[in-house]
C-alpha cells in the first residue's frame, strides 16, 4: 500500500464513520434494541437507570385493576406532576412576604399559562394527598403489610407524612388570608403541648410545645423567617426526602417478591389469553448473579408462567393510570382556579381561620382539645397504623379485599359503627355544648382528657379489642378500628369543612353565618 | 394490557385536548388581545403586548394600559373601540402615577372583572367612573373648604365679576380657547384669541399672587397701547373688600377637583363632623369617618342593601335610610334629595389613604397632617354648618322628638336676648357633660378657642341679636331654697327631672351650665320662657299651669344654686 491509498481509506473510513454516526448513537443511547424478544424485553428492564427499580418480569395477578386500583401508580404520577408543575413556578415566585402575593398575581395575569400551571399543582397535591389516603386504605384492606412488607407499610407511613408535609409547606407559599392564617393555626396546634404543661405548671421548665411552635415558625409570629422555611421545605428538603423514601419503598417491592398476592393467585388467573413463549431464543446469558442471599427468594419453586414481561406490560399499565391523573389534574385546573385571597393581614384574623382540608378534621378534634387534636390522637393514630403489621401476624387471606375473619361484613359493620359514633358524639357536643360549658370552672385537664376525641378514640378502641376476642383474630380488631378510623376521619372533615361557621360554631350553612 | 392500551390512549388524547383548550385560553382567548386586535394608530395595527406601567416608588405595576392603550405613555394616537381612547387631561400624568392610584382597582390583573376588581377579595375596587374625583381624596387633604352656601356665594362673585372673562376655571371661561389649557406633558397649548389669562383651575394648590388685585389695577389703569388695552379697561374695575375676600375664599377651592370641592363643602353642610370625626377633628356618636372610604366591601354588611354590592351602593342605600342599613344605628334618617345623597356619597368615597414616599407628599397634606391647617375654613357660618346644625339643624332653631330631650335652638330670640357671649362660647367649649352636647373644646372636639369665638359670632350676626347688658352681679339672688325646693318638685320636675338631670327639658344640674349661666338669665328664662319650646313664662297668668310670683322665681333659682 502506498500512503496515498493509506490515507484515502482513512478519509473513506472517515467518511463512512460519519455516515453512521446517527445510527451508532442511537444504537449505544438504547444498547438493548427494540424489546421484542424476551431477552431483549430483560434487558430493556434492567440495562436503564430509571427502569431498573422494576422487576424484569412481573406476575400477572398484580396487573389487576381491582388488585391496586393504580393508586400507588397515581400517587407517583400527582407526586411528578407537582414537582414539574412546581419547578415551573419556581421560575417566578418570589418567597419574601413583601413580594410574594404579588408574585402569585403576576403568575396569575401576566405569565403565559402561568394561571394553568399554578392550578394544575394545587389539583395534582390535591389528588396527591386523597391517592395516598386511599393507597393506603386498598394496602390494608388487601392485608398487603403482612410478612414480608412489614417495613414497607413504615416507610409508606413516613411517605404519607411527607406528603401532608409537602402540602402543608406549600399552602403558606401564596402569603394571602387564607395561608398566613391556616399557617398561624397550624403553629398553634404545633405549641398544643402548652394545653398540659400549662395545666401541670411545668411550662417554664419544660416547654415541648414552644419548641415545636419556634422551630415551624423561626419566629413568634408567622413572617418572613416562616415564609422562607417552609419554601425551604416545600422545595427541597422534603421532595428530596419523599424522592429517597419513595425509592426504597419501589425497591421493598422487589424484594418483597412483588405485590402482595394470595397464595392460589396462579390457580385464580385464567389462562393466557395471548400465549407468551417464554424464552424465544437460546439463552446465552439471561441472567447475571446478582447476589447469593439467605434462605429462599419468594419465586423459588413457582415457574415463571403466570408472569409477563415488565415491557411492555406493566409499562402499558403504568402509563396509562399516569396519564389518566394527568388527564384528571389538568381537567381540573382547567375548571376551577387556585383561591387566593387577600394579601395576608396580621390585623384582620381570618374568622373561621381554616387549617386544609386534610388537616380540618384533627382542627375538629382540636376544637375540643387542643394538645388531644394535635398531638394525642394524630400520635396515637400514627403510632396505631405503624404498629398494624406487628400486631396482626396471621396469614389468610393476604392479598384478598377484606381478606380475614368477619370479611366484607365486618367492615359493613364497623362502618356504621364508625359513623354512628361519631355523629352521635359530634350531636351531643354541637347541640348540647361539653364540660366547660356545664361546669365553667372544671379543671383543664380533665376537659382534656375527657372530650369527644377522647371518647371517640375509647370507642373506636373498644370496638376493635371486642371484635378481636368475638373473631379470635388480631385482623378482625385492625378491621374495624381502620374502618372506623377512616368514617371518623371523613365524617371529621366535613363537619369541619363545611358545618364550622365564624368561632368554630356550627351553621348549617354558610349563609346562616354572621356578618358584621 | 388491550384495556390499559385503551386507557393509555383515550387519557392521552383527553389530555392533548384539554392542553390545546388551556394554550388557546391562556393564549388567545385573552380579553386584552382581542381589544389590541381592533386597535389601529396611523401607521397602521399596534403590536398585541401585554402592557404595563410601574412606578416603584408607588408600588405600582399597573397593566390596565394592556386595554385603554391609548392612555398609556407613547400611545396616544391608538383609535379603535371604545376602550382603547386616551384618558382626558388630568392633572397627574398617569404614565407617572398609573391607574390603580387615583381610581383603585387591581392593577395587577389582566381580566376585566380582576382589573376593576369586581371580584371577591379585591378590597380596593375601582371607584365608579362618575365619582373619579374621589380618588384624590387618597393623598390629598383639600385645605379650607367652605360650606355650601359659602362656596356659592364666592362662585357668585367671581362670575359677576367677570373673572372668567378672561380666566378659564375648570373648562368653562376664557375667551375663544381650544380644548384645554392645561399643561399637557409640559407643553402649553398657546390662545388663538383673547387675553392669556392664566388657567385658575389649580391655583389652590399651586399657589396664586397674593397681590394680584394690585396687579390688575395697575393694569387696567395703565395700560393704554396694544389690542389688549381695550379688555383691561372695560373688563376690571376695583373690587370691594368683601368681594375679594370671598374670591380669595373661591381661588383656595380651585385644586381641580371641583366635584369633590362641591362634594366636601355639601358634607361640611350637612353637620355631618357633629358625630364623626375626620382626621381628629369632630363628634364621637358616630364612627371615625377618616378612612372609611377605604373599607374593604367584602368585610361590610349588604343583607338590607339592594343592587351591586359595592361601597358607593351601600352609602347611597345607608344615607337615604341609616337604621334600615346598619343595624343599631343612631344615625337620624336625613331628609336629603337623591342628588344631594349622591353627592355626601361621593364625598364619603374619597376619605381613603395610601402609603406615600415623602417625595410624593402633597402639601396640602403636610399642612393638614403638620402644620394644623384646617380642611375647613374657619368662618362660623362653616363650622357650624358642618358641627352644630347635624342636631341644631341649619337654621339653629333644634329639633324635638316626642319623649326623648331636645336638641335646644340655639338661634331663639328668647334664649340669644338672655344669654352672654361668654355663656355661648363655655358651653360650646365645655358641653354638657352626661348629655347630649359634647365637649367641642380643643381637648375634647376639636374646635380652637377662634373657632369657637366665631360661631359665637355667627349665630350673634345671622340673629341679629345682640349680647344683653346686665348691670347685676353674676350672683343676685336671695331666696328661700327650701320653698324653691317644694316648687321644684311640684313644678318644674315634670320637664327637668326629679333631680334637675334633665328629661324633655335640660339638664339643670348641670355644672356647666349653673356656672356659666348669671341669675338674671336664669330669672329671666322662668320668668318670661323661651317661645317655641315647652317652657312657658311663668310670670304670665295662665289657667292651665301654675304661676310664679317674682319672689317664688328667685328661691327657686336659689334652690337650683344649691346644687
Amino acid at each position: 500500500m502506498t500512503s496515498e491509498a493509506t490515507s484515502r481509506s482513512a478519509l473513506s473510513e472517515f467518511a463512512d464513520n460519519l455516515r453512521a454516526a446517527p445510527r451508532r448513537i442511537r444504537e449505544t443511547a438504547f444498547r438493548s434494541g427494540t424489546p421484542n424478544t424476551d431477552r431483549t424485553r430483560s434487558t430493556f428492564v434492567f440495562g436503564n437507570v430509571f427502569l431498573h427499580l422494576h422487576s424484569v418480569r412481573v406476575h400477572r395477578w398484580s396487573l389487576r385493576w381491582l388488585t391496586t386500583a393504580g393508586l400507588g401508580i397515581a400517587s407517583v404520577a400527582a407526586f411528578l406532576i407537582t414537582l414539574v408543575t412546581g419547578v415551573l413556578l419556581m421560575f417566578y415566585y418570589k418567597p419574601y412576604p413583601d413580594v410574594a402575593y404579588a408574585s402569585i398575581k403576576d403568575i396569575h395575569f401576566v405569565v403565559p399559562t402561568g394561571r394553568f400551571m399554578r392550578n394544575i399543582h394545587r389539583w395534582a397535591a390535591n389528588v396527591m394527598v386523597v391517592t395516598v389516603i386511599l393507597h393506603m386504605a386498598r394496602v390494608f384492606y388487601t392485608a398487603a403489610y403482612r410478612s414480608p412488607r412489614e417495613f414497607n407499610w413504615l416507610i409508606g407511613l413516613a411517605l404519607f407524612v411527607t406528603t401532608l408535609g409537602l402540602s402543608f409547606t406549600g399552602y403558606l407559599l401564596p402569603w394571602d388570608q387564607l395561608a398566613f392564617w391556616a399557617t398561624t393555626i397550624g403553629a398553634n396546634i404545633a405549641q398544643s403541648p402548652r394545653e398540659v404543661t400549662d395545666a401541670l405548671g411545668v411550662t417554664d421548665i419544660f416547654d415541648p410545645g414552644g419548641i415545636q411552635r419556634l422551630l415551624l415558625l423561626g419566629s413568634d409570629t408567622v413572617g418572613p423567617e416562616a415564609l422562607i422555611r417552609f419554601y425551604l421545605l416545600h422545595v427541597m428538603i422534603l421532595p428530596l426526602v419523599l424522592t429517597t423514601l419513595l425509592a426504597v419503598h419501589v425497591w421493598r417491592i422487589r424484594k418483597d417478591g412483588g405485590l402482595a398476592k394470595p397464595v392460589d393467585a396462579d390457580d385464580r388467573l385464567g389462562p393466557l389469553s395471548q400465549t407468551y413463549p417464554v424464552f424465544t431464543e437460546a439463552p446465552a446469558k439471561t441472567y447475571h448473579l446478582a447476589a447469593v442471599v439467605r434462605g429462599r427468594t419468594e419465586v423459588v419453586n413457582r415457574g415463571p408462567e403466570q408472569t409477563v414481561p415488565s415491557m411492555p406490560h406493566l409499562f402499558y399499565a403504568e402509563l396509562a393510570v399516569a396519564m389518566l391523573t394527568v388527564a384528571v389534574c389538568l381537567a381540573l385546573a382547567l375548571v376551577s382556579d387556585a383561591p387566593l385571597k387577600e394579601v395576608a393581614n396580621p390585623l384582620v384574623p381570618e374568622n373561621p381561620a381554616k387549617a386544609p382540608w386534610y388537616f380540618l378534621g384533627l382542627q375538629e378534634l382540636v376544637s375540643f382539645s387542643a394538645f388531644m387534636g394535635g398531638i394525642g390522637i394524630p400520635a396515637i393514630v400514627i403510632l396505631g397504623l405503624a404498629l398494624i403489621p406487628y400486631l396482626d401476624r396471621e396469614d389468610q387471606q393476604t392479598g384478598d379485599w377484606f381478606g380475614g375473619p368477619g370479611g366484607w361484613r365486618l367492615v359493613q359493620r364497623s362502618i356504621v359503627v364508625g359513623l354512628g359514633s361519631v355523629l352521635a358524639l359530634e350531636a351531643v357536643a354541637i347541640r348540647f355544648g361539653w364540660l366547660r360549658e356545664w361546669f365553667p370552672d372544671i379543671p383543664q385537664l380533665v376537659v382534656t382528657l375527657v372530650n369527644p376525641a377522647t371518647i371517640l378514640t375509647l370507642v373506636y378502641g373498644a370496638y376493635s379489642v371486642w371484635l378481636m376476642r368475638r373473631h379470635a383474630s388480631a385482623r378482625a380488631g385492625a378491621l374495624g378500628l381502620f374502618t372506623c378510623f377512616l368514617c371518623g376521619f371523613l365524617v371529621l372533615t366535613i363537619i369541619g369543612t363545611y358545618f364550622r361557621g365564624p368561632n368554630w360554631v356550627f351553621y348549617w350553612s354558610p349563609a346562616d353565618w354572621p356578618r358584621h | 394490557m388491550q384495556k390499559n392500551k385503551y386507557l393509555l390512549l383515550a387519557s392521552s388524547f383527553t389530555t392533548l385536548l384539554l392542553l390545546a383548550t388551556a394554550a388557546r385560553q391562556e393564549h388567545f382567548a385573552k380579553e386584552w388581545r382581542n381589544i389590541q386586535d381592533q386597535g389601529h394608530s396611523e401607521e397602521g395595527p399596534i403590536p398585541v403586548q401585554l402592557r404595563q406601567i410601574v412606578n416603584p416608588a408607588l408600588g405600582i405595576s399597573d397593566r390596565c394600559v394592556s386595554c385603554h392603550v391609548a392612555m398609556a405613555p407613547g400611545e396616544e394616537l391608538v383609535a379603535g373601540s371604545p376602550v382603547l381612547h386616551r384618558h382626558r387631561p388630568v392633572a397627574h400624568d398617569p404614565a407617572e402615577y398609573g391607574c390603580t392610584v387615583c381610581h383603585g382597582g387591581q392593577g395587577l390583573a389582566t381580566a376585566r372583572a380582576d382589573a376593576h376588581g369586581d371580584v371577591d377579595f379585591w378590597p380596593q375596587p375601582m371607584l365608579p367612573p362618575d365619582m373619579g374625583e374621589a380618588g384624590c381624596g387618597t393623598c390629598h387633604a383639600h385645605v379650607a373648604i367652605p360650606n355650601v352656601d359659602a362656596l356659592a356665594a364666592s362662585r357668585g362673585v367671581f362670575e359677576r365679576r367677570s373673572c372668567l372673562a378672561c380666566h378659564r376655571v375648570d373648562g368653562r371661561g376664557g375667551v375663544a380657547r381650544r380644548a384645554s389649557t392645561l399643561r399637557r406633558r409640559g407643553t402649553r397649548q398657546p390662545a388663538q384669541v383673547g387675553l392669556d389669562g392664566p388657567d385658575l383651575s389649580r391655583v389652590g394648590t399651586t399657589g396664586f399672587n397674593a397681590r394680584w388685585y394690585e396687579d390688575h389695577l395697575a393694569k387696567s389703569a395703565g395700560e393704554s397701547t396694544g389690542e389688549t388695552a381695550a379688555p383691561w379697561a372695560s373688563l376690571f374695575g376695583p373690587i370691594a373688600d368683601a368681594d375679594r375676600a370671598a374670591l380669595r375664599t373661591y381661588l383656595t377651592t380651585r385644586v381641580g377637583a371641583p366635584d369633590l370641592v362641591e362634594a366636601k363643602a355639601m358634607f361640611l353642610s350637612t353637620g355631618c363632623l357633629g358625630c364623626h370625626t375626620v382626621s381628629g377633628v369632630g363628634g364621637e356618636e358616630g364612627p371615625d369617618l377618616t378612612r372609611v372610604g377605604d373599607k374593604d366591601p367584602g368585610q361590610v354588611d349588604f343583607a338590607q342593601v339592594p343592587g351591586s354590592r359595592s361601597l358607593a351602593n351601600w352609602n347611597l342605600e345607608h344615607f337615604r335610610s341609616p337604621g334600615a342599613v346598619a343595624a343599631g344605628s343612631q344615625m337620624p334618617v336625613l331628609g336629603l334629595a337623591e342628588d344631594q345623597i349622591r353627592t355626601l356619597t361621593f364625598y364619603v368615597l374619597s376619605l381613603r389613604r395610601r402609603d406615600l414616599p415623602g417625595s410624593y407628599l402633597p402639601t396640602d397634606r403636610l399642612r393638614v397632617t403638620r402644620f394644623g391647617e384646617r380642611e375647613f375654613t374657619s368662618d362660623g357660618a362653616t363650622i357650624f354648618s358642618a358641627f352644630c346644625s347635624g342636631c341644631h339643624g341649619v337654621d339653629g332653631m333644634g329639633r324635638r322628638s316626642p319623649g326623648l330631650p331636645a336638641f335646644p335652638s340655639v338661634a331663639n330670640p328668647d334664649f340669644l336676648s338672655r344669654v352672654s357671649d361668654d355663656f355661648l362660647a363655655t358651653t360650646v367649649r365645655l358641653g354638657r357633660p352626661g348629655r347630649r352636647m359634647p365637649a367641642w373644646g380643643q381637648i375634647a372636639g376639636g374646635l380652637r378657642p377662634d373657632e369657637i369665638t366665631a360661631v359665637v359670632r355667627y349665630l350673634r350676626t345671622r340673629s341679629g341679636i345682640a349680647a344683653p347688658f346686665d348691670p347685676k352681679p353674676r350672683r343676685w339672688v336671695k331666696g328661700d331654697a327650701r320653698a324653691g325646693e317644694r316648687l321644684f318638685a311640684s313644678i318644674c320636675s315634670g320637664c327637668h327631672g326629679k333631680t334637675g338631670q334633665g328629661a324633655e327639658g335640660p339638664a339643670l344640674n348641670s355644672r356647666v351650665l349653673l356656672d356659666s349661666a348669671t341669675d338674671t338669665y336664669l330669672v329671666e328664662t322662668i320668668g318670661s320662657g323661651r317661645r317655641g319650646t315647652a317652657m312657658a313664662g311663668f310670670l304670665t297668668p295662665s289657667p292651665v299651669r301654675p304661676t310664679l310670683a317674682p319672689d317664688e322665681i328667685e328661691a327657686v333659682v336659689a334652690f337650683l344654686r344649691t346644687w
